[in-house]
């Protein structure tokens, strides 16, 4: 597979009163095209710090990034602000959390999604105008000659997350990078967004990152899966195998924190105790390390690195769950 | 639709007032009264409601009516002209300063903050007494009186709305469909045409209003420090003239003052209604 997105040891700092904070402290992960990748940690994990920086959204004087991203063979985070806003839209995109604050409510939907069309795709307004049906219909809205008159306070939230998409994928997008896609939704209209979400993705043939603080999200839609902790990845691994073969104690927490339905009422919830370290100290050892069920002094003294263990299951542990000790 | 249907008294009645008036000033050249600087030397000081001279007559002998009308004239046009070019050029200002930030916003938000430490008269005073003619029958000797005083109003305003349209603005640009604007690679200019823009007019529009009522105060204030109009060409200069008659023929001063109470507070009730739609509308998104 090819690699369509990549971020290579990609560091984000901001420079805040109490000192400098590390959002994302080398992040090394790779997008094939037309995969999809879930991203999940809790918050203030650096998940959507990391895209967004990684597309150059989030930059000004007091955000610091390194490493490398490269989308399609170009390197971004050389690029001029100017350069970077060429390839949005075009090369990759983003749908947002909340579609309630993300469309501007004095304007029509039917203008809001044509605007990219005409601006960056040059389309006469009669093309543009044709064409937003169509993304309207594949984004699978009804009644869109309708729909385009209308003004978002008019829409539901599931429709409006629906436009947003549409607009995401208004100029065919190479990447979709999908923060929260669901957050905002009901649980039944989540699966139509998230189905709707992996449909376009094979329709269309684009890479997408779905980042989310719900396992259960991505499970049935991700290729691969990445957790996050503190700012970097602890485990990456295929779907199926992340699940079944849990190796990073973090994730199996994560795993265990789910309610399920077989749990007897009044039962507390499995929480993970203890909270995320300060993103502005520094730490020495595994960050996970004081919340571990299973940490020694080792994980206290010493900081892991993210290892692969040769089958495309990487974890960032010195004793991983399933392997003896 | 939270608001009920039917327009509330208020806004009827400040909508018939301002219409009244706005009638008057592009049509008052073809009512059926005098002139506004003409003399009846038969009728001087006559009382309301005299014949030939509805709202009686000043101690020259002009017309009351005829002043009201030719006054609504002056007093609005310059009140729409200073308050027009003000918001257009503060609220330029205002938009530029809050998407662009850093130094630009500095700068911007540092003339808006020295200019609205001058108090509105002296600025006025200063700059009529600077520009435009000392003698009020030889006009050549310097720009138009009424040129200057739309000019230093102008001035007045500019800060005024510049601050209101940076401020709203600021919050409409870290709205999260900016944020969406840029991710689909609109360019600054465009997103601040269509998403920024569009937002802050109607708070510009309520304050505008508002800011319109002030510049009347004002001008009536300037005319009767001196500084107004040519004598009974404006309200406030009519109020200016007569104002020494005001225990013989209460009429003469009332009249001019109550044009202007009621205009005034016609242009508040807009504003307030305008701002009570916004909010009802904000609260929807």
């Amino acid at each position: 597979m090819s690699e369509m997105f990549s971020l290579v040891d990609l560091k984000v700092r901001f420079d805040t009163k109490r000192g400098a904070l590390n959002a994302v402290r080398g992040a090394t992960i790779h997008v094939a095209a037309g995969e999809c990748l879930g991203v999940v940690g809790e918050s203030g994990s650096g998940k959507t710090v990391m895209w967004r920086a990684a597309m150059g959204l989030l930059r000004g004087r007091r955000v610091t990034r390194q490493g490398s991203v490269t989308l399609d063979g170009t390197e971004l985070l050389t690029m001029t602000e100017k350069e970077v806003r060429q390839l949005w839209g075009t090369k990759i995109a983003m749908v947002f959390q909340d579609p309630m604050t993300a469309l501007n409510p004095v304007r029509r939907i039917g203008s809001q999604i044509s605007e990219a069309l005409v601006k960056r795709l040059g389309m006469s307004k009669d093309e543009a105008a044709a064409r937003t049906l169509e993304l309207l219909k594949l984004v699978r809205m009804p009644e869109t000659e309708k729909l385009v008159r209308k003004f978002p306070h008019q829409l539901s939230g599931g429709m409006r997350q629906r436009v947003m998409i549409a607009m995401a994928i208004a100029c065919n997008p190479k990447v979709l990078l999908a923060d929260e896609p669901t957050t905002a939704l009901d649980v039944t209209v989540q699966a139509q967004v998230l189905d709707l979400l992996s449909e376009l993705r094979e329709k269309l043939g684009m890479a997408m990152v779905i980042v989310t603080h719900d396992l259960g999200i991505v499970a049935g839609h991700s290729d691969r899966i990445a957790v996050m902790y503190a700012g970097e990845i602890v485990e990456l691994a295929p779907t199926v195998e992340l699940f079944s073969n849990t190796r990073m104690p973090y994730t199996e927490a994560l795993l265990n924190s789910i309610p399920k339905l077989t749990d007897t009422s009044g039962s507390r919830m499995r929480a993970i105790p203890g909270s995320p370290p300060d993103p502005v100290a520094t730490t020495t050892g595994c960050f996970f390390a004081p919340r571990c069920a299973y940490a020694t002094d080792r994980c206290r003294s010493e900081h892991p690195e993210l290892v692969d263990d040769g089958s495309g299951h990487a974890y960032r542990c010195f004793f991983p769950l399933g392997k003896g000790k | 639709m939270a608001l009920s249907r039917r327009a509330p008294v208020g806004l009827v009645l400040s909508s018939a007032w301002l219409g009244i008036c706005l009638i008057s000033a592009i049509f008052g050249d073809f009512f059926p009264i005098p002139e506004w600087n003409a003399y009846d030397y038969e009728n001087v000081g006559v009382p309301l409601f005299s014949p030939g001279h509805l709202l009686g007559t000043d101690f020259d002998g002009t017309d009351i009516l005829a002043g009201i009308v030719h006054g609504a004239r002056t007093s609005l046009g310059i009140a729409v002209t200073a308050v027009v070019v003000g918001s257009l050029i503060g609220g330029a200002l205002g938009v530029v300063a809050a998407y662009r930030r850093g130094w630009v916003d500095s700068v911007i938000t540092m003339y808006f903050n020295v200019a609205l430490s001058i108090p509105t008269l002296v600025l006025t005073l200063v700059m009529v007494a600077i520009f435009s003619s000392p003698n009020l029958d030889d006009p050549s000797a310097g720009m138009p009186r009424e040129l200057v005083i739309v000019i230093s109003l102008t001035l007045v305003i500019i800060p005024i709305l510049g601050r209101i349209a940076r401020s709203s603005a600021l919050t409409w640009t870290g709205r999260d469909f900016v944020l969406v604007a840029e991710s689909i690679g609109m360019t600054r200019r465009s997103i601040l045409w269509t998403h920024i823009v569009p937002n802050v007019l109607p708070s510009m529009m309520s304050v505008g209003f508002l800011a319109a009522g002030v510049v009347i105060v004002v001008e009536g204030g300037l005319a009767i420090l001196g500084a107004g109009t040519d004598p009974g060409a404006s309200w406030g200069s009519m109020l200016a003239k007569n104002r020494q008659d005001l225990s013989i023929l209460p009429s003469t001063t009332i009249i001019p003052v109550i044009a202007i109470a009621l205009t005034v507070m016609a242009l508040n009730y807009f504003g307030d209604y305008v701002r009570l739609r916004i909010d009802d509308r904000e609260s929807r998104i």
